[in-house]
């Protein structure tokens, strides 16, 4: 991972201003999202944020400690560096033809049809790309790609 | 409902101005004569007027305003405020709940144009919010780092009738405000900065909103450190004190740099250590060994400069934590405190006063003799800010205020008209150059309408002054659109609104003005005609660091 970047679970409340608070505290200081994930938590009201942040040229940790001014932030942890699952997901439409292949590299059908299917794939960063690229050497167009879900391996 | 929750507050004055959008908050606020209402005549006047009453009494300041328009008048305040840590509540009217998003008449996403200079927003769509959203916009404006907090209700939720109950207690769950210094890290910074041969304290604004003046003081005492405030935190040490550097940053003294520069400790007491303060950060305090941070908000911590010791804590628990941990004064630190004497000698603050012009700093000296420390400042910004700023002994504080992180021009005014509301007692003198005095002029009628005792000293040297100085000094001497030649006649203007008002050109007529002004009940202006040439000293060049500061030329 470069340098300049951030691995951020953080804990929201629910609500209509919450994801653009986020999104407006990382871009006026200079940070940008380089992806995102969001979902539900266990809690009832609070949402889950993964982010992974490019601090640009302001200090590695300004990141969690503006994101903690927020009063919508409830907890901010920085993983960057830490021992982590680290787990992106794709889906993408393939023909049928490269199917087998692809299946071979761990991708999960959802779909089969008689010229195409739909297979979804899910790992790390790392493995999430170099299937991606695989999809693109086939030709592949139709993919779509989730940010990461980040969780300690230890608690 | 909202004057309910806002009178369980204990709020006695707001500043506002109606509109499509508050007008059921407007139509029952007769109903409640505990809460003052002042008719401003601009928006920005009224969110000015609430930071100038909050920096006067330390209560937040309540401000209206309707949608759209109303509410982004109110920006450039917010941001004031905002930036200066000012306690504030802000409530729009907005348009009612089923028509937001459809572009109604005077819609603005007010939320969004507004989540960069607030501390914390929200928007009310349902009665049933209300009271909780009210009391923790109060608790949040007023805890921990102040701020302003901006309240946007839908029209329907303001004409809706419910039972106003308050929530028993607060719950803010993402709102955890700092407060008590680490022990142990105070005890080791305590040390540190005892165990010091050249320690320097800068104290900011922090100091002032805690409450700390005289902890300061006892520990500056104690440790025998001398003291340097910022701009804002000016009133937070005595200037007349001897251990007293005066104003630090890129526009401080000499002797004020110099130390800076030399310290081998250095604690930096509540700010933000901003690039005012340390002009090139490369080269700011090259000699610190350990700097130490105390501020309530810890992401100031190492966004600019990364100290050794941090104390995310409040200015005064964190000073009363260290006290004790300092030796009894037997240390002197007679080279280092003979040291900066010299430098005293060496670099006076000092101007130009044989070129036949009226000097500013004439102007704020026979003020500063006449109103000792009995006197509120209200400066606006630019030389006026920095001349208000040095040129006066201010040894308590709330006495100085200004836009200092924001630099907002036209803020003087109605700043000075929100103190005067909050400090009856006190003379408020509003310190502005003719530039920012008339971006809020129309607030006269505010100050004439009450018959507030706010005295406007006009420094008016017919330009942009700190502009020119930059373009004469930095920009290649090119002035560009700084020329202000064609203002109103200052005297006839107040005359229009209703003030009397005096010209002064001549040094010999400085008392008279003053005296006349101080006889007079309500409202007085004197239109200083200034030394066109006058600038500001001493000044840091742009880009240069703290040991490059340019002083007045001697004896001029």
């Amino acid at each position: 991972m470069p340098d300049k970047i951030r691995v951020l679970s953080v804990l929201v409340e629910d609500g209509p201003n919450t994801l653009s608070k986020v999104s407006g505290v990382i871009r006026r200081r200079g940070f940008h999202v380089t992806a995102i994930s969001v979902g539900p938590s266990p809690e009832p009201g609070r949402s889950r944020l993964t982010l992974q942040v490019d601090h640009g040229h302001a200090e590695a940790d300004q990141v969690r400690k503006q994101l903690e001014r927020l009063v919508e932030v409830l907890d901010v942890q920085d993983l960057t560096d830490n021992d982590v699952h680290s787990r992106e997901l794709v889906v993408a439409r393939v023909a049928a033809s490269d199917l087998a292949g692809l299946l071979e590299k761990g991708a999960k059908l959802l779909h089969s049809g008689p010229a195409e299917a739909t297979v979804e794939f899910a790992g790390d960063g790392e493995e999430v790309g170099d299937f991606v690229n695989e999809l693109t050497r086939h030709g592949v167009q139709d993919v779509v790609r989730s940010g990461p879900v980040v969780m300690r391996r230890t608690a | 409902m909202v004057l309910e929750a806002l009178e369980r507050e204990g709020v006695e004055l707001i500043f506002g101005y109606p509109g499509g959008a508050n007008l059921p908050i407007y139509q029952h606020l007769p109903d409640h004569p505990k809460l003052r209402h002042i008719l401003v005549r601009h928006e920005q006047g009224a969110a000015h007027m609430a930071d100038g009453y909050a920096r006067a009494c330390g209560k937040p300041g309540v401000v209206f305003a309707t949608s759209g328009p109303g509410a982004l008048n109110l920006v450039t305040g917010l941001a004031t405020a905002y930036m200066d840590s000012v306690p504030m509540i802000a409530i729009t009217g907005q348009v009612a709940s089923t028509q937001v998003g459809r572009d109604a008449f005077q819609e603005t996403d007010v939320i969004g144009a507004t989540s960069s200079v607030t501390k914390h927003s929200y928007l009310v769509t349902h009665i049933s919010q209300l009271p909780r959203v009210i009391h923790e916009a109060f608790h949040i404006a007023t805890t921990g780092r102040p701020g302003p907090v901006l309240i946007d209700i839908c029209k329907d939720v303001q004409q809706a009738d419910a039972a106003s109950v308050p929530p028993e207690h607060l719950e803010i769950p993402g709102y955890k405000p700092n407060g008590h210094a680490d022990l142990d890290l105070a005890k080791a910074a305590a040390i540190a900065l005892a165990g010091a041969e050249r320690p320097v304290v800068l104290a900011g604004h922090g100091v002032l909103l805690s409450h700390a003046e005289s902890e300061l003081r006892e520990f500056a005492e104690r440790a025998v450190a001398p003291v340097g405030t910022t701009l804002l935190g000016i009133g937070a040490f005595p200037v007349n004190h001897p251990l007293s550097l005066h104003m630090t940053g890129f526009m401080g003294t000499g002797w004020n740099l110099k130390a800076v520069q030399n310290a081998d400790v250095l604690m930096m007491v509540g700010m933000r250590v901003d690039d005012r303060v340390t002009a090139r950060l490369a080269d700011f305090a090259p000699k610190v060994k350990t700097f130490i941070h105390i501020d309530i908000d810890g992401s100031e911590m190492g966004k600019n400069v990364r100290p050794q010791m941090e104390l995310v804590a409040d200015a005064k628990q964190a000073l009363n934590a260290m006290i004790p941990h300092l030796p009894e004064p037997e240390k002197t630190r007679g080279t280092w405190l003979a040291q900066i004497d010299a430098w005293r000698e060496e670099h006076p603050l000092r101007y130009t006063h044989s070129n036949g012009h009226l000097q500013p700093q004439d102007v704020l000296v026979d003020m500063y003799k006449r109103c000792r420390n009995e006197a509120i400042v209200v400066a606006d910004v630019g030389q006026n800010q920095i001349w208000a700023a040095l040129w006066w002994n201010y040894d308590r504080p709330g006495l100085f205020l200004n836009s200092g992180g924001s630099g907002t021009m036209g803020f003087a005014l109605p700043a000075a008209i929100g103190a005067k509301f909050a400090r009856p007692e006190l003379p408020v003198w509003c310190v502005a150059g003719e530039g920012g005095f008339v971006m809020t002029a129309q607030e006269l009628s505010v100050a004439v309408e009450h018959q507030l005792d706010v005295k406007i000293v006009l420094l008016n040297n017919f330009s942009l002054g700190m502009v020119r100085q930059f373009q004469d000094d930095f920009y290649g001497g090119v002035r560009s659109q700084v020329d202000l030649t064609h203002m109103p006649d200052f005297v006839k203007l107040a005359d229009a609104y209703g003030l009397p008002a005096v010209r002064v050109d001549k040094l010999s007529q400085v008392s008279a003005a003053f005296d006349a002004a101080e006889r007079t009940k309500g409202p007085f202006l004197i239109d200083f005609r200034i030394d066109p040439e006058a600038k500001v000293y001493p000044i840091v060049p742009l880009g240069k660091s703290l040991n490059d500061f340019w002083e007045a030329p001697e004896n001029a």
